[in-house]
């Protein structure tokens, strides 16, 4: 098809223009380490199949035949503070936004504090300082009744952005849905179930054999109970965040997907049963076409891996990724131009041909968002959404010799750095002795020193730097707050009964211990516990108690 | 200050999250000579406590999800009531500017915006170590 004469001719003229100053281009690789030349051309793409359409296996052209043309990407902007009355508000302030998922559908992506991620309550003295700063502090049935009070629940997304209280938080909503006469099935939703993440966040978790064993009992409920519900997000913006490159993201990622199908299968799950309801979570970086070739080449090895494990039906062959915009670029000098790199983020997330974004707000690095900075951050997608023109084509990238090229290079690479990972015995093991954390901490101290060095330049850090000082007011959730919520969970204690709580409490343990033996449900005692009125911490202490707890770093 | 190296307690919530930053710190103040206690605490009083047996130089504090003012507050209290007047105070991670004067009068001697080069931290505590009090 190619005129093969032409283009040798094209190259001697092409070469003959750059020998003057040929001496002068200076090497440049990508953020993954990759060499990148300065041109691409037909070449570079001989031995790669383009002979594909999006919707198609392996899926590298997108999801969907037709990209975002019969809805667009959710917008799933995370939100959550103080106690359920000032999240309630938010939550009807962001609908009246125009925040939306798929058809319009009504998407909640709601952060937990850390002391409710965690298991304290707010009367907890770990707790103090914490409770609803970064995120809406929800412990007791109460609040979750409020948390869905009004919204129809088939057609309502919440997103639960949970610790690793994930399976309380999930026991909690259920028994919500119950009290207003629905049945599990009924909710539509994502546990972040993402016991997993302890390789890189450095939090308080269980031990790996039962984090793995938690992880798979909520799988199990939900594939019989609410298949519809989205069990696992796998956490590759954390892999990002703590300093993963692109390329190691891929890598890690895609082996803790594994690892998740695999503890599924080890739970007597058929993979065609549940892996369609797993999902990612994807950060975003700085160099922009790299990004669009990683979310190209994500999709394809997703299909591969999900095939290679036994998957047949296409729906649990896609991998379906929320954007989370990388928190991490964003600087707190001169906090204004972080609009120029969400913009620039969103748009590589849209030409990536991904299925939902959170956008960060432009001054995160200073504190909590503000209610324009936040408004703003969503305004963005939706001008993307509505005037670039951006979504009118599917994978308008797709046969560019630059992004063909580098979406198989990312895939090599990755798969390198994942077949090592597997002959080490896998994510699991790679987590339990430190050996992907200790990888993605080089890469943190790389970029660090790199930054410091100048060779990776930053506006306002290490380039145009001024030296004014930033008195940048950031939102502040006032700590009356705290002093609010210990007493809604008084009041909510009072109303309990107590030999009721203690019986489901004494359930509870007994549950914790039979599965700690490999044996049994605990979901059912969760549940249990929550429709007689135990909070998340009451729910977390004895699961502390059988699985373990520990603080990595 | 004792003979030798430098001894910091580098102290980080138990519950907090992203440890990204405050261990990229910890790596570069060890580059920079010193000796770094890495610690995840759960209240104010728990470092203070902390800071006296492991008879500290500087104690230094990483905040990713709030809390910054309170636990001053209470800290600086804390390590008084310890006898530690002369340990050296450093704050860092998510805080505002605009409250960086607050944490001051509060007692803290030094605040640090995110994604400082460690050396500038390590520099900053070289020259006032020994030669801080708590007031």
């Amino acid at each position: 098809m190619m005129d093969e004469a032409k283009l040798k001719q094209a190259r001697a003229s092409w070469e003959k223009l750059r020998e003057k100053y040929l001496a002068k281009l200076k090497p440049q690789k990508n953020l993954s380490g990759i060499p990148i030349k300065t041109v691409y051309s037909p070449e570079d793409v001989a031995g790669i199949d383009l002979a594909t359409l999006p919707g198609v296996y392996p899926f590298a052209r997108g999801l969907y035949a037709d990209g975002y043309a019969l809805t667009p990407w959710m917008q799933q902007m995370v939100f959550g503070f103080g106690t359920i009355e000032e999240t309630r508000k938010k939550m009807e302030t962001l609908v009246a936004q125009g925040m939306e998922g798929y058809f319009g559908n009504k998407v909640f992506n709601v952060v937990y504090d850390i002391p409710t991620m965690y298991g304290i309550d707010a009367d907890h003295p770990e707790a103090e300082d914490n409770v609803g700063q970064c995120g809406v502090h929800l412990c007791t049935s109460e609040d979750y009744d409020e948390l869905i009070r009004g919204w129809e629940l088939e057609t309502t997304n919440f997103s639960l952005i949970t610790g690793e209280n994930c399976l309380p938080g999930l026991a909690h909503i259920v028994a919500a849905a119950e009290r207003r006469g629905k049945n599990p099935d009924s909710l539509r939703g994502n546990s972040m179930n993402w016991y997993p993440r302890i390789a890189v966040q450095d939090i308080p978790s269980w031990e790996p054999k039962h984090g793995y064993a938690l992880m798979a009992e909520l799988i199990k409920y939900c594939t019989k109970n609410i298949p519809a519900w989205n069990t696992t997000n796998i956490f590759m913006y954390g892999i990002s965040e703590a300093g993963a490159t692109p390329v190691q993201e891929l890598a890690y990622g895609l082996s803790w997907g594994k690892s998740v199908i695999d503890a599924g299968k080890k739970a007597g799950l058929e993979p065609d049963s549940f892996v369609g309801r797993l999902g990612f979570q994807i950060g975003i970086q700085m160099n922009f076409f790299e990004e669009i070739a990683k979310l190209r080449a994500h999709r394809k090895m997703w299909a591969q891996v999900t095939r290679d494990a036994g998957c047949t039906r296409p729906q649990c062959m896609h991998a379906r990724v929320h954007i989370h915009t990388s928190g991490n670029v964003l600087v707190a000098q001169q906090p204004l131009n972080n609009t120029a790199r969400i913009t620039m983020q969103i748009m590589a997330a849209v030409l990536g041909g991904v299925q939902s974004i959170h956008s960060c707000s432009y001054d995160e690095t200073i504190g909590i968002p503000t209610e324009v900075s936040h408004r703003t951050a969503l305004r963005s997608q939706q001008i993307m959404m509505w005037e670039s023109g951006l979504r009118q084509v599917a994978d308008p990238l797709g046969g560019s010799y630059y992004v063909e090229w580098l979406t198989n290079e990312m895939e090599q690479e990755a798969w390198k750095l994942f077949r090592e990972l597997e002959e080490h015995g896998g994510y699991m093991k790679g987590l339990e002795g430190g050996w992907v954390k200790g990888r993605i901490d080089a890469s943190a101290y790389a970029t660090k020193r790199a930054i410091k060095g100048g060779e990776l330049p930053v506006v306002g850090v290490n380039k145009y730097v001024m030296n004014e000082k930033e008195e940048y007011e950031p939102f502040r959730v006032d700590y009356e707050i705290e002093r609010k919520a210990v007493e809604r969970l008084r009041a909510f204690k009072n109303k309990r009964s107590p030999s009721e709580v203690k019986t489901a409490l004494a359930g509870l343990r007994t549950a914790c211990l039979a599965l700690r033996e490999g044996k049994g449900e605990l979901m059912p005692a969760l549940i249990e516990a929550a429709r007689k009125g135990a909070t998340n911490g009451e729910m977390m202490a004895p699961m502390r108690e059988a699985f373990g707890w520990e603080v990595t770093e | 200050m004792s003979e030798g190296k430098i001894r910091v307690l580098l102290a980080k919530k138990r519950i907090d999250v992203h440890g990204r930053g405050s261990k990229l710190i910890a790596r570069e103040l060890r580059d920079a000579g010193m000796e770094v206690i890495y610690y995840r605490f759960g209240t104010a009083e728990e470092i203070a406590t902390v800071a006296l047996q492991e008879d500290v130089d500087v104690v230094g504090v990483s905040i990713m999800t709030s809390g910054h003012l309170r636990l001053a507050e209470k800290l600086i209290p804390a390590l008084k009531k310890n006898g530690m007047n002369e340990v050296l105070v450093v704050m860092g991670g998510v805080i505002p500017e605009a409250d960086f004067e607050r944490l001051e009068k509060t007692g803290v001697h030094k605040v640090f915006p995110p994604g400082l080069p460690g050396e500038q931290v390590a520099e900053y505590i070289k020259s006032r170590v020994g030669r801080a009090t708590l007031n």
